[in-house]
């Protein structure tokens, strides 16, 4: 009986050594993947206090990337439905953090306090809004619009990454109709049930990174 | 073996490819956006036309011309990795027809790590329309609509306009329009096919390759030559695309985007020519119509080796075919071999037996195979979900574990060698199974356990060899690894179950014999190439004193394993305590050897690289940073020892005196980033290019600006490529380091 186990050991175990070799070898994503530990960060927020990805576990997380200069962002704040969005999940005991990459200088960076500012006046109802202004953090997600939306369980692996909705235009008018994946993918991620679409387009201005990095 | 490992890896890369859905369909446009008063800020629309009139019924173009102020850009058809394309809502008289808009091929426009499709200055959209044929000549007739675009510099604006165009109606044909010339022009920068070249593609995992032929062999300067996907999620936009030629063709890599959903069935966009440069000898067409079934690299490569028609057999159906006949060559392995004869014997046993009875026991045999494999299969799925999360290349990171393997590999090898015999206990158990399957009459149960039995005893022979199916079957969704796997074991079970069909063909087997003890030998080699393997990358990580302590183990189990053969049971009637204990010291002494070995230090082992080495500087984001600061330019190869993608490239192509030349010439500082131990600052580095494994390329230009990432797979003309493109070298003067 050892024997027998000994030897179906022995047979198996190169079996792995050759899978992890030729596995390991396919090339690399670009953004974090579907499934895969999402990117840990610390970052400063708007409000002075430090956010660290790490903290939130065993909370779903959902990173918003954010430019208020941006038309397809104002689509989403001018009509309400990104502040409707992070109400609505607060209650669910949902952390909706919203990322600002844009360097100095550049269209959507503001200062911490005019930040705050502009986010009152606009009635944003997000936990935080954390400043990114080198772009680390929206390189290592591979953030490319505003706004650009990624959803982290409560294991911290990425669930979803994408568009908010399926109506790619800067006009308030199409978010009537339109189907709203972020909303889509948490509601099942919070019913513990499989979310039916993990990765679409996203939408919007490109993410006004710092120009050499 | 070793060729296995080099082979392999492109094998591996079918993947599941996935492509984009269509572009959105625009909605009814409404008031209400935000934005400035100007509702066209920074450019303006205009509806033109060809003709200065129409006919009746007779189709004909006109296009949305939109005038941008300079610096300021609106997009194609796929704008990209941000923006949205112009669209046109039509309010067209009765009758009248629209077709959708014919673009001209766009400008590339980089923004950091962002690309985009788009076009400058001036740019006309055609529309072919059809007036009905009823229209009464004299009138006059007014198109109309609303023009939607986005126009942008680094930030963007929406826009909008009413755009309208009136023509009368004549029977004669039309004269030209003031408008005509700049019409013709963006006729020919539509994409075209041209009579000359051919364009197919394929796709090998993530990347797929755009070949145009010319059967003419033209040539042109494929510097700056670039392919823009009509789709928005179907390529990579921001990577490099580079440029090889083979034969009369010119070969473009591009990379699979990341929000790619679907498995891409067709590459549709435009090959466009570098500037100056045409695909025709008359030179008018810079833009070449692509719209081509993307085909699967291994297929397509068979296909041209084979000369087979030009529908290869589909992936899956391959994979198959190659796992059923790896089964079937199972068979001719040393350790099934025997099993069979076994299986063989208990035939000829039941010679009484009706043939109906035999073909069922044969049929139960294959089907234990068969259920064995799908363990396996299980097995292997479920470790696939752990080892997502865990990450497999890190086990390779590990001494510990590369000790191990390196000893598992050598004893292996010691046992085909026939050193010892590691499986002869189970095949008398398996024998003692088969014969009291025999006498317990017609035990079906037994004929099902000597299928397994045969599967598992086979193993410590077959997993190797099967590690190619192994590594296709991985890479596909569940149902089709379990279909794989159940392929390979039919293959195994197939000889049995034809025997037990037609058990006159017994006869006609290859007797065992002396054959298999010298194959089996021979197999030990591969083995021992593995393990040479295996301690050179523990010598990269344990230096020169923890391969000293390795070897040592592997004598200490070299001597463990002669006594255990040289003392077995046969020869010492049955006295097995004193070699069996002896080779249990054995054992454990070289794991514990292997183990300390791993807890070496690796501070000496670099000293001994390889020529050429100490052009290249160890990486360290300092370094970096300062030579950057210096204006050099800087090349990271990011790298580790057990990675085989990152070995290839180093000799085939990195550490050839061709690039090292280049290098030299373009100063470039070359720095390596080993990964071989895991190193957070290395970690780090990766995440910060979005990537979480090695190889991982990456040239800073010397000028500050944005770095390029160079694809995996690299070749001489990729870097080469990679290279000219640096923004002229100014600091020549100081070549060397």
């Amino acid at each position: 009986m050892k024997t027998r186990l000994s030897l179906l050991v022995a047979g198996l175990v190169p079996v792995f050594l050759l899978v992890a070799a030729f596995t390991q070898a396919p090339t690399a994503p670009a953004s974090p993947e579907i499934g895969a530990t999402a990117p840990a960060f610390t970052l400063q927020g708007a409000d002075g206090e430090t956010y660290t990805l790490a903290d939130f576990e065993g909370q779903h997380v959902v990173l918003e990337w954010l430019n208020f200069g941006c038309p397809y962002v104002k689509k989403h704040y001018s009509s309400g439905n990104m502040q409707a969005l992070q109400s609505k999940y607060a209650e669910e005991g949902v952390v909706w953090l919203s990322v600002v990459s844009s360097a100095p200088g550049k269209q959507g960076y503001y200062p911490a306090d005019e930040m705050m500012a502009l986010n009152a006046e606009q009635g944003g109802q997000q936990m935080a809004i954390l400043l990114d202004p080198e772009g680390t953090v929206g390189r290592a997600y591979g953030a490319r619009t505003t706004p650009h939306m990624y959803i982290i369980d409560a294991e911290g692996t990425l669930v979803y990454k994408g568009g908010i909705d399926d109506k790619p235009t800067a006009d308030p008018s199409d978010i009537e109709g339109a189907t709203n994946h972020v909303s889509v993918a948490l509601d099942a991620a919070l019913a513990g049930e499989e979310i039916p679409v993990t990765t679409t387009p996203p939408y919007g201005c490109s993410v006004k990174y710092a120009a050499a990095q | 073996m070793s060729r296995l490992f080099s082979l392999l890896p492109r094998w591996l890369l079918v993947a599941v490819l996935l492509v984009s859905p269509a572009p959105p369909a625009w909605a009814q446009l409404s008031d209400g956006l935000t934005g400035p008063d100007d509702r066209s800020p920074y450019s303006a629309a205009t509806l033109v036309s060809e003709g200065a009139s129409i006919q009746p019924g007779v189709p004909f173009t006109v296009a949305l011309r939109l005038d941008m102020d300079p610096h300021w850009h609106s997009y194609w058809e796929n704008p990209g990795d941000s923006g949205q394309p112009t669209s046109l809502t039509w309010a067209l008289p009765e009758g009248f027809t629209a077709a959708p808009f014919q673009w001209p091929y766009p400008k590339r426009i980089d923004l950091g790590p962002l690309t985009t499709y788009a076009y400058e200055d001036v740019v006309h959209l055609l529309v072919e329309v059809t007036p009905p044929a009823d229209l009464a000549p004299g009138t006059s007739v007014e198109l109309a609509g609303e023009a939607v675009w986005l126009i942008c510099e680094e930030v963007c604006l929406p826009a909008r306009e009413a755009v309208a165009l009136t023509l009368p109606v004549r029977t004669e044909a039309p004269a030209p329009s003031p408008s005509a010339p700049a019409l013709a022009e963006a006729r020919a920068d539509l994409p075209t096919t041209v009579s000359d070249w051919t364009v197919r593609a394929t796709r090998n995992g993530r990347t797929f390759a755009l070949y145009a032929t010319s059967a003419s062999g033209r040539q042109l300067d494929p510097e700056g030559l670039q392919f823009f996907a009509a789709t928005r999620s179907t390529i990579d936009h921001a990577a490099p695309q580079p440029v090889t030629r083979e034969g009369n063709a010119y070969l473009v890599a591009l990379q699979e985007s990341d929000y790619a959903a679907s498995p891409a069935e067709r590459l549709r966009g435009t090959l466009v020519a570098p500037a100056g440069e045409t695909w025709d000898a008359a030179g008018r067409y810079r833009a070449l119509a692509v719209d081509v079934p993307v085909e699967d690299a291994q297929a397509a490569g068979l296909e041209a080796a084979g000369g087979a028609d030009a529908s290869g057999p589909p992936s899956l159906v391959w994979t198959l075919l190659l796992a059923f006949a790896g089964g079937l060559i199972l068979n001719l392995m040393p350790c099934v071999f025997p099993i069979l004869s076994i299986k063989i014997l208990s035939f000829a046993g039941q010679q009484g037996a009706s043939a109906a009875t035999l073909r069922r026991h044969g049929g139960v045999f294959g089907a234990g195979v068969i259920v064995s494999f799908w363990v396996l299969a299980g097995l292997l799925l479920a470790l696939r979900a752990g080892g997502d999360q865990i990450g497999w290349g890190f086990q390779l990171q590990s001494p510990p574990f590369i000790a191990l393997m390196a000893l598992l590999f050598f004893g292996l090898g010691l046992s085909l060698l026939g050193v010892f015999e590691i499986g002869l206990g189970l095949m008398q158990k398996a024998g003692q199974l088969e014969r009291t399957a025999q006498q317990g009459e017609a035990s079906l149960t037994g004929s099902f356990f000597s299928g397994v039995l045969a599967t598992v005893v086979a193993t410590p022979c077959t997993a190797p060899f099967m590690g190619a199916a192994l590594g296709v079957a991985l890479t596909m969704p569940a149902w089709q690894s379990l279909v794989v796997f159940t392929a390979l074991g039919a293959g195994m079970a197939a000889p049995y179950v034809l025997l037990s069909m037609a058990p006159r063909l017994i006869d006609r087997l290859p007797r065992p014999g002396p054959w298999m003890e010298t194959l089996k030998q021979g197999l030990a080699f591969p083995m021992f190439a593995t393990t040479v393997w295996l301690v050179w990358v523990f010598g990269q990580q344990a230096g020169i004193d923890g391969v000293a302590f390795l070897l040592l183990a592997c004598l200490v189990l070299g001597v463990a394993a002669w006594a255990l053969g040289r003392w077995n049971p046969v020869r010492t009637g049955g006295r097995v305590l004193v070699p069996r204990t002896a080779a249990a010291v054995g054992l454990v002494g070289a794991v514990a050897l292997g183990l300390m070995g791993a807890q070496a230090s690796p501070a000496t082992s670099m000293a001994s690289a390889s020529a050429g080495a100490d052009v290249w500087q160890p990486w360290s984001q300092e370094r970096v940073e300062a030579l950057r600061a210096e204006g050099r330019p800087v090349f990271i190869d990011f790298t580790a020892a057990w990675c085989l993608t990152c070995q290839v490239n180093k000799r085939t192509t990195l550490r050839t005196e061709t690039i090292q030349d280049a290098f030299a010439d373009r100063n470039v500082a070359l720095l390596e980033a080993d990964w071989t131990n895991e190193d957070p600052a290395i970690t780090t580095a990766l995440e910060s290019f979005g990537r979480s494994g090695v190889p991982l390329y990456v040239l800073y230009p010397g000028d500050g600006s944005d770095p390029v990432l160079l694809p995996e797979i690299l070749t001489t003309s990729i870097v080469l490529n990679a290279l000219d493109r640096l923004p002229n070298p100014s600091t020549v003067a100081s070549a060397t380091p």
